[in-house]
């Protein structure tokens, strides 16, 4: 039996790590200079090769301090950085057939486009992206893309009640403005918080989305096959091997894109629509409200901003349903006009050029990219200096 | 809220440094309290009037057994009738309350709405032997009074359901036309029938206090507020230790001395348990839960490992645990009792049981094993209690078949090592670390029986063990250098390099090792285990 002891001192542990003030000192000093010299460090020495059009991974779309350092990357004189989700991204195109790739071919050069577009991304995620991630230097030029899909309906505005499930749940607001179908716990909510605001966890969830099949390496390491009794691929191999230092690039031949991949087609064969969106109001709607924060903090970085919204494939909608759609339209127009933000609403694109709601296929991206550059108020943007 | 959480971190961050300011004051124990309170409350308020009453209900009991003469030579003979109550104040008073009070109850059993009839009438129980402690002025129907209601709110919450299930298979078997209700029903007020977090220990501890009265082994508290603290502590309220009053209580006197080696030593001893639970713990458990989900189709390989793999996540996740709940006690300047003693490098069952789960494993012993006639009356009835000790504790574990068939094992296996510790051959023959083998094999095989879901799956598993083919077990490398290097720790512990494990370079070394492994590879959250009983 453990000795039970006269005076009020317990035995201490199990086992002798009791540090003393000045061990902890010298931990917290180490961990400290760890902490920050470790991303700046590795930054130097991880391979990340971006060549023309380069636009995020896929399967690094979590990825935001890849993103960070990509955005830093670009962010300088005579670059344009284009954010939005995936349709500036392209959902269903190669990066050779996105629209800021077709700006880059169809303008005269002096400004080169680059596709800061994320997959999965909606604007109270751009919001957390742009707050966190995509800090940039003053008068930098940047063209956010506005997807009115967000509004056509309370789940897809997140408004719901309902819970949701969706992607970059780390990068929305945790606690104000409330997302009703958002069910995270508070612990998620700080982590969220918390992951957002240290570059060392940042550079950490790297490691894992990068290396590690997005897992953390105990659970990489009991990757499963789906097989009963599950077989576990990585179980022998060594993480450290696993870090090649250099970070993945997107696939040279992606099926899932480009027009010979069957995705890549138009939404309907007869082009006409009898959609009923349930559109949320502008005053109601989270994701409008949180593109008006990311607007007005690019705005305040001293960004020189350009907003584009849609176009929308109109041709979907019922036609009962296109007098809320202008509404919203007209609304975010006049939004961006009373805050003198230099913005175009280019008109719907033929339907046949669009892959659903908001995704144009290549040759839609290509369209819309002339239509832009042909707009006088997106030409005396970029001409400005 | 979870010791490995950030709302964890937030509420420390409050509680610490307001808790210091107030050193001065006499509010430093109603702000523990409020904070324990708070603490617990997070969970689920409603289950604070649960602590709340069986806070007040002991208190109340210590004070009234106070109050009765303590048991003469004449009262060893059995029980004697007299009215010692009306003679005194305290006791006349709570009478006249009990009296009342069960007359209203009954009132409300009769006339009320019949889903509290069942709580009344254990109320109306309760109130008539309160009735009957006053009016004889006997200390022992104040004992018996805790002691029924303590085990009845254990039984009600963990073991209602159970009982039932059985009680009713039992009934429908033998074409019985009896069925009793489910407890879910019995909830007055609507509220939710859930296990209350904590509530075996809270009321273990709670418990013996009483009976440490009772026996003359601690006096009485007068504070009310002191008691509260005591049984709702937070850094020890959801999983123990399971501390003594004799130990805890007086440590609530006076405002712990500040001393910044208490800190120093918090840090250390949060830090060990955060990664016990988050690196290994947590880790395994991936590994122990794809086995146990779907034992008819895993090797044999898989089963001896993920059951082998289990008795470390288990034991790494509730001494992790009690470590991280030790580390926040002294932070605060006071010091709960070890709980675990590295219980695998254990030579003998016995032994084992000295080095885990201390707390409850001492508490059975002075509670259950002692009263029951401990070892004084001769080798049969020692085994008879030891049996009975460890069923008991089997059964406190889970309200299942599984956890009365592992106390059985366990019992049954520290009655064999101990009659094997009387021969010289095993004590001074058979090697150390064959003995430490033999102990942690048969261990590891008793926790089939605590994890499994089920007592059938648990039979799987020791059916399949043998026969299943024993294919290249699939483990990952990793788990096994981690659990290894921790292993090899405690070895070099208990060997003659301790005094390299003190160094500070070895120290400042592991602690930065940690934090890192915590920082890049930590498995997420999870409760503990023992949360759950």
């Amino acid at each position: 039996m453990v000795g039970k002891t006269q005076s009020n001192e317990e035995p201490f542990g199990a086992t002798e790590m009791r540090l003393n003030a000045r061990q902890w000192l010298a931990t917290l000093g180490i961990l400290l200079a760890v902490n920050f010299a470790a991303p700046v460090i590795w930054k130097k020495a991880e391979r990340f090769d971006t060549g023309p059009d380069y636009r995020v991974p896929y399967d690094l779309s979590r990825d935001y301090w890849l993103y960070a350092r990509w955005t830093k990357r670009v962010a300088v004189p005579g670059n344009v950085i284009v954010l939005g989700d995936s349709v500036v991204w392209g959902e269903y195109v190669r990066p050779e057939g996105t629209w800021s790739s077709f700006l880059n071919q169809e303008s005269d050069h002096r400004l080169q486009f680059i596709n800061g577009g994320v997959n999965g991304l909606f604007p109270l995620a751009l919001e957390g992206m742009v707050r966190h991630y995509g800090k940039m230097p003053t008068k930098q030029k940047v063209l956010l893309h506005c997807n009115l899909l967000w509004l056509t309906s309370p789940e897809a505005d997140l408004s719901a009640t309902k819970e949701v499930h969706f992607n970059h749940s780390r990068l929305v607001p945790q606690f104000s403005p409330r997302i009703s179908c958002y069910r995270a716990d508070t612990n998620e909510r700080i982590s969220a918080g918390i992951e957002n605001r240290s570059a060392f966890l940042g550079w950490i969830n790297h490691l894992q989305v990068a290396y590690f099949e997005q897992k953390s390496i105990p659970n990489w390491t009991l990757a499963d096959d789906g097989g009963d009794p599950p077989q576990y691929r990585n179980a022998r191999r060594n993480p450290l091997g696993n870090t090649t230092m250099t970070v993945p690039a997107p696939p040279a031949d992606d099926p899932l894109r480009g027009p010979a991949s069957p995705r890549h087609k138009p939404w309907s064969t007869v082009g006409v629509g009898t959609t009923r969106f349930d559109w949320v109001s502008l005053d109601s709607s989270l994701q409008w409200a949180a593109l008006q924060r990311a607007v007005r903090l690019l705005r305040a970085r001293g960004n020189d901003l350009f907003v584009v919204v849609g176009p929308f494939n109109e041709s979907m909608l019922a036609p009962e349903n296109r007098a809320p759609y202008q509404t919203i339209r007209n609304g975010v127009g006049a939004w961006l006009a009373r805050e003198d933000i230099r913005h175009m609403t280019p008109e719907s694109l033929p339907s046949l050029l669009y892959a659903d709601a908001s995704h144009p296929l290549t040759a839609g991206y290509e369209l819309l990219a002339k239509r832009v550059l042909a707009d006088p108020a997106f030409r005396q943007w970029i001409e400005k200096r | 809220m979870l010791f490995h959480t950030w709302p964890f971190a937030i509420f420390l961050l409050v509680v610490l440094p307001v808790f210091f300011a107030l050193q001065k004051t006499r509010l430093w124990l109603p702000w523990l309290t409020a904070a324990s309170y708070f603490f617990y409350g997070w969970w689920n308020p409603y289950y604070l009037l649960l602590v709340a009453y069986s806070t007040l209900l002991d208190y109340s009991l210590v004070a009234l057994m106070d109050h009765c003469p303590r048991a003469g030579p004449t009262a060893q003979k059995g029980w004697r009738i007299s009215f010692h109550g009306l003679d005194d104040r305290l006791l006349k008073a709570a009478f006249v309350g009990a009296v009342v009070a069960a007359l209203a109850i009954m009132a409300g059993a009769i006339f009320g709405p019949p889903t509290l009839r069942p709580t009344l009438i254990g109320a109306e129980v309760l109130m008539l032997l309160m009735a009957s402690g006053a009016l004889f002025g006997s200390r022992r129907i104040w004992l018996l009074v805790s002691v029924v209601n303590n085990l009845a709110l254990l039984l009600f919450f963990k073991y209602a359901g159970f009982l039932v299930s059985n009680l009713n298979a039992l009934f429908a078997q033998r074409h019985l036309p009896w069925t009793l209700a489910d407890p879910a029903t019995l909830m007055p007020f609507g509220f939710e029938y859930l296990l209350p977090v904590g509530i075996s220990f809270f009321t273990f501890q709670s418990l013996s206090y009483t009976i440490d009265f009772y026996f003359g082994n601690v006096s009485r508290e007068r504070s009310l507020l002191r008691f509260a603290t005591f049984v709702c502590f937070f850094p020890q309220l959801m999983a123990g230790p399971i501390e003594r009053a004799r130990h805890l209580l007086p440590q609530f006197q006076n405002f712990p001395a500040f001393r910044f080696q208490n800190l120093t030593d918090g840090a250390s001893l949060f830090l060990v348990g955060l990664f016990k639970k988050l690196a290994l713990a947590n880790y395994l458990s991936l590994y122990v839960e794809r086995v146990y989900e779907h034992p008819e189709t895993s090797s044999a390989s898989a089963l001896v490992i993920g059951t082998v793999a289990f008795g470390w996540q288990i034991y790494f996740d509730f001494s992790g645990y009690t470590d991280m709940a030790r580390g926040v006690a002294r932070l605060m300047g006071f010091n709960l009792m070890l709980n675990f003693n590295n219980p695998y490098l254990a030579t003998s069952l016995g032994e084992f049981w000295s080095r885990w789960h201390i707390s409850l494993s001492s508490w059975f012993r002075d509670y259950v094993y002692i009263p029951l006639g401990g070892n004084r009356l001769g080798s049969w009835m020692t085994y008879r209690n030891l049996l009975i000790t460890f069923l008991i504790s089997g059964i406190w574990h889970g309200s299942k078949w599984t956890f009365l068939i592992w106390g059985a094992l366990h019992g049954i296996g520290v009655i064999v090592t101990r009659e094997l510790e009387r021969s010289a051959f095993y004590r001074e023959r058979v090697p150390r670390l064959l003995k430490q083998v033999v102990v942690f094999a048969f261990v590891s095989f008793t926790w089939i029986f605590f994890r499994a879901e089920s007592l059938p799956d648990a039979l799987v598993i020791i059916r399949r063990i043998p026969t299943a083919g024993w294919g290249v077990s699939n483990i990952p490398a990793l788990m096994v250098a981690l659990v290894a290097a921790v292993w090899g720790y405690a070895f070099l512990y208990e060997s003659r390099c301790r005094d390299f494990l003190k160094t500070g370079f070895v120290r400042v070394g592991l602690a930065v090792a940690m934090v890192l492994y915590l920082c890049l590879c930590a498995s997420g959250g999870g409760a503990f285990i023992y949360f759950q009983f």
